[in-house]
This record gives structure tokens, sequence and C-alpha cells, in this order.
């Protein structure tokens, strides 16, 4: 029986300011691969379809169970987790890219810090921090909790900031995320000491006005989050609160 | 994580000030600008005035099925409100140009992306902005010509109806309104929707899917007496209308009910 083999595509770039190029591989299939477990076959023997000697695929990952939200890349045209993209599901030749509106550091290795520093202006935490004991916390419902649960699923993937018509230069949108986070702190009993500022900070240019709907966030998002009731929410919130601030002035 | 050379977004400082180059999507400028108020004043507007100034339109134009004596009194009716002008200006010109202008500025900024992700929601952004490019064209040449260019309507009433025939004799210019008509329909039932759901009127999923159908078919509704509308004046009904309905008259020098009877008259001879 002849030998099965998977065609792959990857659009490399040896750093943030070098030229982008795909170089093609042929690995062999094994049964229940994906898209991750062929890089470290490429790595493994990183040698092109060409048959020349080539350096191995620099990419994230971690926990290749979709929960970390490290891999995420553009798998065949449309932005998803590398350890979720089944090999068997997929069309060949498999063309995978980075996230394209994240700066390259190299290969599919891509910055996501925007998102981290989204986080830090709209404070995505609950505060506890202090010098003395401050007892427990307020009791959280059951229901409270079965609310807050689907948006604590974030991975911080970026998936839907990728997808997002309106996150670019131009705009610098927050993104579905942030926002999905603030509504998730905003209803936690402690942590909405903190949300006129969140509210506040949402309000920023590149805040939730920028969104314009497209609902490619909610369609995309590999955790199933509700994002575009997330924003429909949140947005109903910052608004009150800028109306508040501006009679309260 | 890795970074590529994004320095921290420290509160005090912008990217450019670091000397270093800055990659990537700028992160959220927390409290800072004022494009919030702008971006909501931009969708409320869309629903009042303009939203309501179009139906208002589109009514008034439905009465051109009544014929030309109908449509002239209903030209008359609007341009008889208390402080015409200024409503005009207020109501419509300012929030129409701060709609269309903004509006153009925020469809400039997206960057579509329906090729990769051809989802519905993802179609009806980019219809919304194309949309909006053609009710932006249309009514700069709508407002030119109809408004501005010939025959002055709010002092001769009774010749609105033959200006608009006239305008559309012409196959090319009725195909623009045809087009301009669904287009606009389009972008307003759909903006409504935009507007619920945005301004969490309408956070949920199936509420939003629910009204959606209020929407398409409230757009349908609008575009369809629209078109019906411009068939008054194109089809066989009124042919060759007269050029003015309401020859004798000024607004100032003569009741509106005296107008009226006497352009019956005159209808009646003719």
């Amino acid at each position: 029986m002849a030998e099965k083999v998977i065609q792959i595509e990857i659009k490399r770039q040896s750093g943030p300011d070098a030229p982008a190029t795909w170089e093609k591989f042929e690995i062999p299939w094994k049964p229940g691969m994906n898209v991750i477990s062929v890089m470290r076959e490429i790595a493994a023997n990183p040698v092109n379809a060409n048959g020349q000697d080539t350096t191995p695929i620099v990419y994230d990952s971690n926990c290749l169970e979709e929960i970390c939200g490290s891999c995420a890349m553009v798998i065949n045209g449309k932005a998803r987790m590398a350890c979720s993209a089944l090999v068997d599901k997929l069309e060949q030749p498999i063309r995978v890219q980075p996230l394209t509106k994240f700066p390259v550091v190299r290969d599919l290795s891509v910055d996501r810090s925007v998102l981290f520093e989204n986080l830090k202006a709209v404070k995505a935490w609950v505060p506890v921090d202090g010098t003395y004991d401050l007892g427990s916390g307020p009791r959280v419902f059951p229901q409270q909790q079965e609310a807050a649960y689907p948006l604590s699923n974030c991975i911080s993937c970026c998936c839907c900031m990728e997808v997002c018509p309106q996150f670019n230069d131009a705009t610098g949108f927050v993104g579905a995320a942030t926002i999905a986070q603030v509504k998730l702190f905003n209803s936690h009993p402690t942590g909405k000491v903190l949300k006129e500022e969140r509210l506040r900070a949402l309000a920023g240019d590149g805040g939730v006005q920028e969104c314009g709907f497209a609902q490619n966030c909610v369609q995309v998002c590999p955790k199933q989050l509700p994002l575009t009731e997330a924003i429909s929410d949140v947005t109903r919130d910052v608004t009150l609160q800028v109306a508040k601030d501006f009679l309260r002035a | 994580m890795a970074t590529a050379a994004r320095p921290d977004a420290s509160p005090s400082s912008s990217p450019a000030a670091h000397g270093s180059v800055a990659r990537g999507v700028e992160p959220l400028r927390a409290g800072k600008g004022n494009s919030f108020l702008l971006r909501k004043l931009h969708s409320l507007s869309g629903i009042v005035p303009i939203g309501a100034f179009l139906i208002e339109h589109l009514l008034s134009n439905f009465e051109a099925l009544k014929g030309p004596l109908a449509y002239a009194n209903q030209v008359k009716f609007l341009n008889s409100l208390p402080l015409v002008r200024v409503l005009e200006v207020c109501l419509i010109f300012l929030p129409l140009a701060y709609h269309a202008l903004y509006g153009v500025y925020i469809a400039l900024r997206g960057k579509a992306n329906v090729i990769y992700y051809p989802w519905s929601g993802n179609w009806m952004y980019m219809m919304q902005r194309w949309t909006g490019y053609i009710a932006f064209v249309y009514i700069i040449q709508h407002v030119i010509r109809q408004r501005f260019m010939g025959v002055s309507l709010p002092e001769h009433p009774g010749a609105a109806f033959h200006k608009v025939q006239m305008e559309l004799s012409n196959p090319w210019m009725l195909a623009v309104y045809v087009i301009a008509m669904i287009a606009v329909c389009w972008h307003f039932s759909y903006g409504i929707w935009l507007f619920a759901a945005k301004w969490g009127i309408t956070p949920g999923e199936t509420a939003r899917r629910r009204f959606g159908y209020v929407c398409a078919v409230l757009g349908v509704v609008l575009a369809v007496m629209g078109l019906a509308s411009i068939y008054a004046f194109v089809g066989p009904n009124y042919k060759n209308a007269p050029d003015d309905v309401m020859p004798a008259q000024t607004q100032l020098s003569m009741p509106a009910s005296r107008g009226a009877s006497l352009s019956e008259g005159y209808l009646a001879r003719i």
C-alpha cells in the first residue's frame, strides 16, 4: 500500500521585518494528526517538499486541547486553533499562515500582547489584593455562576479580533474578547466595584462604539462565548454610564 | 509570551512617543477621545431625525399614486409647516450631512473580509456600507437637482409632479432612482436592527432574530411603497402631467382650500 502523504504549505518569515515566503512540505500521514503534530513531524525532519534542508517551524502552542489559546493561526483561510484542526478534516494542500492582524515574531508565532494591554486597560480582574485578610467574599448564587461561566471560558486566542472587520490599524478597536471580559467582571459581586471604571475605559477611542456588528467574532469563537450578547449588553451599560457622567458633571 | 516590539501602552505616552516603530493594532485608549459620542450620535441620527424623515418622505411620495393634484397638496402641506425652512435645515440637512460624512468615515476605516468569512452577519456588514455609499451619491444629486435646481417647489408646489416626472423620463435616471430606493430602504431597515443590537435593546440572540424579521418586513414594505410611487410618475395613469397644477397662486396670497378648489377647476378644464 502506497504511503499516504500530507501536503502542507506554511507561510514563513524569519523575523518581524523579514519578507514572507510560502514553503511546502510533504509529511507522512499518521492517524489522528492535527496541524500542530504535522509541524512536530517537520521539526523532527526539517526538509521541505523540494528535498531541501530547512528550519523547523516556529509557532506557539501548549495544551493541545483547545484550552490554552496559544495556537491560533489562519488555516485554509480561516482563523482557528491549530490543535483542533484535524488533518483528516482539512482540504489539502493545507495552507497555514500566521494571524494577519498581529505582528509576526517569526513564522507562525505572533505578538498578541495587544489583548493583554486591552485587558489591563479595562481592569479585567477582581480587586482583592490588600494588606489584611478581607475575609470570605460575597456568596455567588448558582444562577449567577451559570450566567458568568460561558464568559469565563475565553482563552485569549484572539480569533475574534482576527476575523473582525473593525479590528484594524485604522480603528484600534478593542475587540470582542475584552468587551466580554468586562461583562464577566462587572457581573462578579466583588469585581463590580470597578464597574464604572471599566465602562468609562470602554467609552474611549477604540472602545465598544467601533463594533460594526458583523458578528464574525461569535461565529469563529472556539469556545462559543456569547460575544455579540456581551457587546450589546456592555454597550448599553457604557452608554448609560456616559449619560450618567454627563448629568452628574 | 512572545512579543514583537510593541512597547507597553503606558497611560502617559503614545507608542510613537517611545521612538520605536509601533506594530499591530493599537490598544484601547481608555477614557480618551470623543469617538464614542460621535459614533452614538451617528447611530441615533440615522433613526431620528433621518429615519423619521425618510418615512415621511416615502409616505408623501405615496400620495403621487393619487395623482398630480394630491401630490401637489402634500408638497404644499409640508411647506406650510411652521418654521419649515428651519425644520428643513435642523432636522434634515444638518443631521443628514453629519450621518453621511461620518458614515463614510466609518466605512472607510472598516476592512471587510467577506471573501474569507462569508457569513450572513458579515455580508450585512458589507451591504450596510455599500448601500450607504449608494445613498450618499444618490442623495447629493437628488437634493441638488430636485431641491435646488429647476422650478422651486416650496413656491410652486403644483409643479412637483411634473418636475419628478421629467426627471424619471430619462431611463438612466429611473434606474438610479429604483436602485437608490432599494438601497436606502435596505440601509434604513438594517440600520434599525443594528441600532437595537448595538444600543443593547436586543442583546439576546433570539430577540435579534425576531427583530430581524420585523425589520425585514418593514424594509420590504417601505421599498415596495417607494417603488410604487416611482411607478406613479412613469406609469400610464398620469402621463404628461401639466407643468403646474396650482399655477395662479402662492402660499402667501391664497388660502389652501380655495387654492385646491381653483386647481381642481383648472384640472377639470384640461
